[in-house]
């Protein structure tokens, strides 16, 4: 069972780059993103093994429950909302920039508005399936697109275009202090534990999470191709420029014997599917600590026929999305993405040392 | 449950509406650009755009290749391709073009604008390719060369790995010119592409050094192999030394170089560079083979070494850093804007320190 919380790991250090954090890091490059990385990495370790830790205390338990537990439904309720609000943020701006990115790449006449529509059609679909599914559909997706992800990735360190000399040049910045910015978007990498707020009540009573040493490396592992492949691509100072400066390093890279020569589109597949996966599975948490609200409500995690109330729920998150992309730019969305990364960094922390506490007294009271 | 089946119908139906009237153009509804021109125009302001359009052909055989040329001005880049448009029955596509020729008046001028055209815009590959045209581009992309298959290929096999490899040629791909133009210690280079009178035909033998903004020089066939040995480790290429009047050729197995920049003392800095080549010889005058080789080895080494000298010394000279050599510097040194500064005073007073070691692997066939 520890591979389904692997795959939600994997999965969110993935999408790091439909979240701009390697936009973030780029531009702090010679004001402290190389130690704000190695601070991410430390704070990123110590919050998924804190994490996992709870999680073994309340098998069976979503974080809704566990709050149940411990703190009044007055206190709780309101957090539910705000928990929820955290989750459709985070996808919902993965969903946004995809549309764009569609619009600019793939087919400059459709509108990204339209794109944007028939993708959160899809994405109210999967989401509104119970947790089982979404455990399944995201493991399926992950097992289809990672290795071609990591094909691409590798085929990109291995280039010859890629310049060392501008990698180590940025890698001598490592004297300057960190700063939040970098910080937030950094530990952004490690932050798929948190799925388990939910996904954690599929996990049965006197299981341990095994070889958890993985999670340090393969997310600095993520972290440091994230940042310096496109320094390697791009120079250290032209790499400043571009926007979407990952889908601008997968058009750097050829395969001349491949079906097909260009590998920005691969990768823009592959992306699509793994922002697809990610949305979905973060609106449906979203959904879920909204039914949450209910006082009549009875976790489940099977539950077949689905709830009328998931569909209102996900269809507002998606209208939400929609009408947001409608009036702010990209600029703007540049701008919220770095907020919030920080910001989620803040309530992460917080919300995993309250739930230690509950943890750590739920064990001496019994 | 009917209820809901006839939800899902209607929201498909509401759907397919957006489908309709989108931009997807059939493929004979457009004109694939294989190949841009970018020139001065021939008075006034602005820029010349020459675009090579493909005509779609039924058949890829030697010389079927055939492709329509316009030729629009207009003050700005972005507004000549739109004029291009209007000049032509179907939709310009820019998905395939795989090569911008740079006039070698414009390039002299100034590229910025260029390139900041080339990098903004969305549907320009970053694997495309750039090279210099002479006398103009305009020239260089009406060349309709016999022995092309279809529309532009001669020029895609011209650069790449994929045609002729030559080690008088380089290739330069937009996203290596796009961070060369910019990054602190390195510098653009590009080929130049040249078309003789009466010649259907592309001659790629040198290549141009540019600094930040324009061209400053152009190295020499010899020195554009040099270049190739040195920045890109290209085998396939050669070492000639003169012996008593002889011309002798290596034919390069492998090229290896190394190079770093060493502190003196009383605050000189050299440049270390160190060139290993083995191969085999390809042209010697006979009896070869009963020579010392170690002698001739050292002959070799010695005048390749001098002749990169002086290369080195030139280019120090025009001003320009196509090796990266100032990036090295940075990379090796504390990561802050003085490092940078500090090179700046470095690099014209720059001592080049070549140790260069040919190795003769054997000679051919024949003693």
């Amino acid at each position: 069972m520890s591979r389904y919380f692997y795959y939600h790991i994997v999965l969110v250090s993935l999408l790091n780059l439909m979240l701009f954090v390697p936009h973030i890091l780029i531009r702090y490059r010679y004001q402290g993103a190389v130690t704000s990385m190695a601070l991410a990495v430390v704070i990123g370790t110590a919050m998924t093994f804190m994490y996992t830790y709870i999680m073994g205390k309340f098998p069976g338990l979503g974080m809704p429950e566990i709050l149940d537990k411990f703190l009044p439904k007055m206190v709780v309720k309101p957090i539910m909302v705000f928990m929820a609000a955290m989750w459709i943020i985070g996808p919902s701006i993965a969903l946004v920039s995809y549309a764009v990115l569609i619009n600019r790449f793939i087919n400059p006449d459709t509108s990204p508005v339209m794109v944007l529509i028939l993708l959160s059609g899809v994405c109210i679909y999967a989401a509104t399936r119970s947790t089982l599914t979404l455990a399944f559909l995201v493991e399926m997706g992950m097992l289809i697109n990672f290795p071609i992800i990591l094909f691409i990735l590798l085929k990109a360190v291995r280039s010859d275009a890629i310049n060392w000399d501008a990698i180590r040049t940025v890698a001598n910045y490592w004297t300057q202090m960190p700063n939040l910015q970098s910080v937030g978007a950094a530990s952004y990498i490690f932050t798929g534990y948190v799925s388990f707020a939910i996904y954690n009540r599929l996990m049965p009573p006197n299981i341990r999470i095994r070889h958890r040493w993985i999670i340090p490396i393969s997310g600095s592992a993520i972290l440091l191709l994230t940042f310096f492949v496109p320094i390697g691509f791009h120079g250290t100072e032209a790499v400043e420029n571009y926007l979407y400066v990952w889908s601008v390093t997968a058009d750097s890279l050829m395969m001349n014997y491949g079906f097909i020569e260009r590998v920005i589109f691969m990768f823009l597949i592959m992306y699509l599917n793994l922002t697809l996966i990610y949305t979905a599975s973060g609106w449906h948490q979203a959904i879920e600590f909204l039914k949450a609200l209910s006082n009549s409500y009875k976790p489940s995690v099977d539950d077949v026929p689905m709830k009328r109330n998931g569909f209102i729920y996900s269809t507002v998150i998606a209208l939400l999305t929609v009408i947001y992309l409608y009036y702010v730019n990209e600029k703007t969305t540049f701008a919220i993405s770095g907020y919030w990364l920080s910001f989620r960094m803040f309530i992460e922390i917080g919300t995993v040392v309250t739930m230690f506490i509950f943890a750590r007294k739920g064990t001496n009271s019994s | 449950m009917r209820l809901k089946g006839a939800a899902v119908v209607l929201s498909l139906l509401l759907m397919s509406t957006a489908l309709s009237g989108c931009g997807f153009k059939d493929i004979d509804k457009r004109f694939f650009v294989v190949a841009m021109g970018i020139d001065l125009p021939d008075e006034g302001k602005g820029f010349k755009v020459t675009l090579r359009l493909a005509v779609p052909s039924p058949k890829t055989e030697p010389g079927s290749a055939m492709s329509q040329i316009e030729t629009i001005q207009s003050q700005t880049i972005a507004e000549a391709v739109r004029l291009a448009k209007s000049h032509v029955d179907k939709e310009l596509d820019f998905g395939h073009c795989k090569i911008f020729v740079l006039g070698e008046k414009l390039i002299k001028q100034g590229y910025n604008d260029v390139l900041e055209w080339v990098t903004r815009r969305r549907d320009v590959q970053s694997v495309s390719y750039f090279a210099i045209g002479r006398p103009d581009a305009a020239t260089i992309v009406k060349v309709q060369p016999p022995t092309e298959r279809y529309p532009g290929n001669a020029l895609f096999l011209a650069f790449g790995t994929d045609g002729t490899e030559s080690s008088y040629s380089m290739t330069a791909y937009a996203f290596d010119f796009g961070r060369r133009a910019e990054e602190q210690g390195l510098d653009p280079v590009l080929p130049l592409i040249r078309k003789e009178k009466a010649m259907e035909n592309y001659y790629i033998t040198r290549i141009a050094l540019l600094d930040k903004s324009k061209m400053v020089m152009l190295l020499t066939p010899q020195e554009t192999q040099l270049y190739n040995q040195i920045a890109n480790h290209f085998g396939k290429s050669t070492v000639r030394s003169k012996v008593d009047n002889n011309n002798m050729v290596i034919a390069a197995n492998s090229v290896r170089s190394h190079y770093d920049i060493v502190s003196g003392e009383n605050g000189t800095h050299t440049l270390r560079l160190k060139l290993r080549v083995s191969g085999i010889i390809e042209e010697a005058p006979p009896g070869v083979y009963d020579q010392d080789w170690g002698k001739l080895e050292a002959g070799f080494s010695e005048q390749t070494a001098a002749e990169i000298k002086t290369m080195l010394e030139k280019i120090q000279k025009a001003g320009v850093d196509p090796f990266g050599f100032g990036l090295r510097y940075r990379a090796t040194h504390a990561g802050s804007p003085k490092t940078w500064e500090a090179w700046q005073q470095i690099y014209p007073e720059l001592q080049f320190d070549i140790r260069v070691k040919i190795h003769i692997e054997g000679t051919g066939l024949v003693r």
